[in-house]
């Protein structure tokens, strides 16, 4: 079950035109596309008649017009032509989703659109500020959404996945980890003090000798990880907020569930040093992506056996403080909204 | 017999536990208004650290599964914990906390 009175990323800005776009969210079809003044829409990719896709439309003027029989439907989803006929039902309509576009990125709220409020949409301004260098990109994930969670919320997988990028033993041995949390919020902040640089770092920053290294994780719900992320020549004051002669980056995530085993994971990753230098933004970005790679690799194998056996038995071990407190936030917030929904039918 | 001085009572902050031993014994110091407590910090469920838990309302809440214990008292306030934990006297001298080994307080 999904939580879904969220706005949740559907798209990169560039993949919604005047080419209807037909996507899964929340185990939904939805089809996209811009009116001729560039505003996004989102509808219920299934037309009113007989249910072909509307992605397999196209549009004319600002009505997409269905592949089958031509039905036209404007951007409210009400039907406004139905070839060889003067009358429309008024039940011709499909179901539309609220739609906003920051960040380079398309939101949708599938939710009561009611609640649909702009302004709840989660911050990640550094994929669009001039002082931020940045780079987004798309993963399919063949998992449920949640293990891509648990494992931006757990950091000593670096160590063992990503030891040619960004890990290597310290994360995993010398971090001092604190957890903090509050309702609707989750921290993790982990500090490796004197240690070896991983690999990505030397390339990218020149350290020459040891490090102090940070991660800071900040979920919010459902899927929202922003990572504050870097490292200093060891003992030049980090830790008291020095971050001058290192490096300085934002890993940002933003993954929404296509179906309860299949993700959209978007994300993308900022520096804020040198920033115009889009040879370093695409430098730093495919260290992550090989990185990303090997995730999703775990996270399909990890589906795998859970399909096998959905109850199999699992232990907790000490790294897993945040992944549980995370859980427990969707856990509480899917009884919530269970809740309101038998109130709401109840009425 | 007395463990050597863990540490300065500034160290700790109704925020920040510090986790020590006694010999093979896992504890914990906590600072609750101004009373600095020493209890096990192996949660008598599982073998979680309850220091990197959650103190919240005197008790300590354990990272993993949720059991509480109150800090004080060392009781066993929340399931799935049964049991209660050890505490430990603790003494300040010259800016130093000392933890009482050989024989849990109450």
């Amino acid at each position: 079950m999904f939580l879904r009175n969220y706005w949740y990323v559907a798209a990169a800005n560039t993949e919604v035109g005047r080419k209807p776009f037909g996507r899964m969210i929340l185990g939904e079809p939805v089809v996209f596309f811009r009116t001729e003044d560039g505003t996004p829409v989102a509808f219920e990719d299934r037309c009113a008649h007989r249910h072909l896709p509307l992605s397999m439309g196209k549009l004319i003027g600002d009505h997409l017009q269905c592949h089958y029989h031509g039905l036209r439907f404007d951007k409210t989803g009400t039907c406004v032509r139905i070839p060889g006929q003067d009358q429309i039902p008024p039940t011709a309509k499909v179901k539309t989703y609220p739609v906003a576009e920051r960040y380079h990125w398309i939101w949708i709220w599938m939710g009561d659109p009611a609640l649909a409020d702009p302004a709840k949409i989660t911050d990640f301004h550094w994929l669009d500020d001039p002082n931020w260098g940045a780079k987004t990109s798309y993963l399919h994930v063949k998992s449920n959404w949640q293990l891509v969670v648990d494992n931006l919320l757990d950091l000593t997988h670096l160590a063992f996945v990503h030891e040619t990028t960004i890990g290597n033993s310290a994360l995993a041995e010398h971090a001092v980890v604190k957890v903090t949390r509050a309702p609707n919020n989750v921290v993790v902040t982990r500090w490796i003090i004197d240690q070896l640089a991983p690999p990505t770092f030397v390339k990218v920053g020149k350290f020459s000798g040891n490090v102090d290294r940070w991660q800071i994780i900040d979920y919010v719900p459902p899927a929202f990880l922003r990572l504050d992320v870097g490292a200093t020549p060891t003992g030049t004051g980090a830790p008291e907020g020095r971050r001058a002669g290192g490096i300085n980056m934002r890993n940002l995530n933003a993954i929404t569930p296509e179906t309860e085993t299949t993700s959209h994971y978007f994300w993308g990753q900022a520096h804020d040093f040198d920033v115009k230098n889009k040879e370093l933004t695409q430098r730093i970005f495919e260290q992550i992506q090989t990185a990303f790679y090997e995730d999703v690799e775990v996270f399909s194998a990890q589906q795998r056996n859970l399909d096998l056996n959905p109850n199999a038995p699992q232990i907790d071990i000490n790294a897993d403080t945040g992944v549980i407190q995370a859980r427990r936030i969707v856990d509480r917030l899917r009884d919530e909204e269970l809740a309101a929904g038998h109130m709401a039918a109840a009425e | 017999m007395e463990a050597p001085g863990i540490a300065s009572p500034r160290c700790l902050s109704s925020r920040r536990t510090r986790p020590s031993r006694l010999g093979d014994v896992p504890i914990a110091l906590y600072r609750l208004n101004d009373q600095i407590y020493a209890i096990d910090d192996v949660c008598t469920h599982e073998f979680a650290l309850l220091s990197q838990g959650f103190v919240e309302a005197g008790a300590i809440e354990c990272p993993l599964h949720q059991a509480r214990f109150d800090i004080a008292t060392g009781r066993c306030l929340a399931p799935p914990a049964d049991r209660d934990l050890r505490t430990y006297e603790v003494r300040i001298e010259s800016d130093q906390i000392y933890v009482r080994v050989g024989g849990p307080r109450g």
